[in-house]
């Protein structure tokens, strides 16, 4: 009987496995980053950072800040666009750290509460020091994209279209440089920021 | 009764075919970083950090808890879904990553059987069975 159960279940465990695969509508493709080069000043905002503090943009003035709009749930571009941010931290030497601020700004404040946001920063080994990652109430959020031209729309809960922009910001809080497309070129970025640090 | 009692286990803990809320969670949440297939080669997933798995190779070692887990809390660069997805949908997502773990062998001969397999699978099991949360409504 056991045999005949054992036998019954290795069978059985067979049929699940018959279906085809499909395709799906909804794939996004990796289109090449685009660079335009920009003179838009950056009005001062206040958002909440990942331990739920005040941010002011103000208190980055001076240094070069680099933005990227993204949001935690996102399933296509956003993994891309934080993980080069990433990798600008990590090609900073300690002095450019300094002068360099990074910041994540959400486009999905409905998801993106602190908690999720120091979560997220945890899981891509963001060093906090020189980066952080914003949220805030839509109506002040919605002044920040549109000051940097980022469209976003909701489809669902914890999905959402946006701009795949990274904008780097000179340090009279004038945006001059955006990259457009999912996976900006990490060492590209860092040559425009350190022409940024030397004008 | 100790075989009827095998098949069930086996139904409620294999898992079932696919079905359109699978299909949709999966293809609006993964497919373009794991691939139409769960084979790792998503539209994205050449330009991410470390290449996504390949579900063939890796799932079958892992329990339901293990990898509702990572979809729940994200590892890497994946996202974390519990904030987005209600606890069917998660649980959606987790049977078409066993499903697509399964995909490639050839039992065409077993196809004729799929009317049964259709009817086993509207059975929500795992909430039957007490294991998981029921599936919710939509608002």
């Amino acid at each position: 009987m056991r045999l005949l159960i054992i036998h019954s279940l290795a069978v059985l465990q067979l049929v699940f496995t018959s279906l085809g695969v499909e395709s799906f509508a909804h794939q996004a493709e990796l289109k090449p980053v685009e660079r335009r080069e920009a003179q838009i000043p950056i009005n001062d905002f206040v958002l909440l950072d990942q331990s739920s503090q005040q941010f002011k943009f103000g208190q980055v003035a001076g240094r070069v800040v680099v933005v990227v709009f993204a949001y935690t749930t996102c399933p296509d571009v956003c993994p891309l666009l934080t993980a080069a941010l990433r990798q600008v931290q990590s090609g900073l030497s300690q002095e450019e750290r300094n002068k360099v601020f990074l910041l994540t700004i959400t486009t999905d404040p409905e998801i993106d509460a602190p908690k999720i946001l120091t979560s997220y920063a945890k899981r891509y080994g963001a060093d906090l020091t020189n980066w952080s990652f914003l949220t805030g109430n839509p109506g002040e959020l919605q002044k920040v994209w549109k000051n940097f031209g980022v469209g976003v729309k909701r489809k669902a809960r914890g999905l959402v279209d946006h701009t795949p922009l990274t904008a780097l910001v000179d340090r009279q809080g004038k945006m001059r440089i955006a990259y457009v497309g999912p996976a900006p070129d990490a060492k590209a970025v860092l040559k425009d920021v350190r022409a940024l640090l030397a004008q | 009764m100790q075989l009827i009692f095998g098949l069930l286990a086996l139904f409620a803990f294999t898992g079932c075919g696919r079905n359109e809320r699978m299909d949709l969670v999966y293809g609006e949440r993964c497919a373009n970083c794991h691939g139409v297939g769960g084979r790792g080669d998503g539209t994205l997933a050449a330009a991410l950090p470390s290449p996504p798995p390949d579900f063939r190779e890796t799932v079958q070692r892992k329990s339901n808890s293990q990898i509702r887990r990572i979809i729940a809390e994200g590892k890497g660069t994946m996202p974390a879904f519990d904030p987005a997805l209600r606890p069917a949908e998660i649980n959606d997502m987790l049977q078409m990553v066993r499903y697509l773990s399964r995909e490639g062998r050839q039992l065409a001969w077993w196809e004729k059987y799929d009317t049964l397999i259709a009817a086993h699978c509207s059975i929500p099991w795992e909430a039957a069975l007490g294991l998981d949360d029921p599936p919710e409504k939509k608002p």
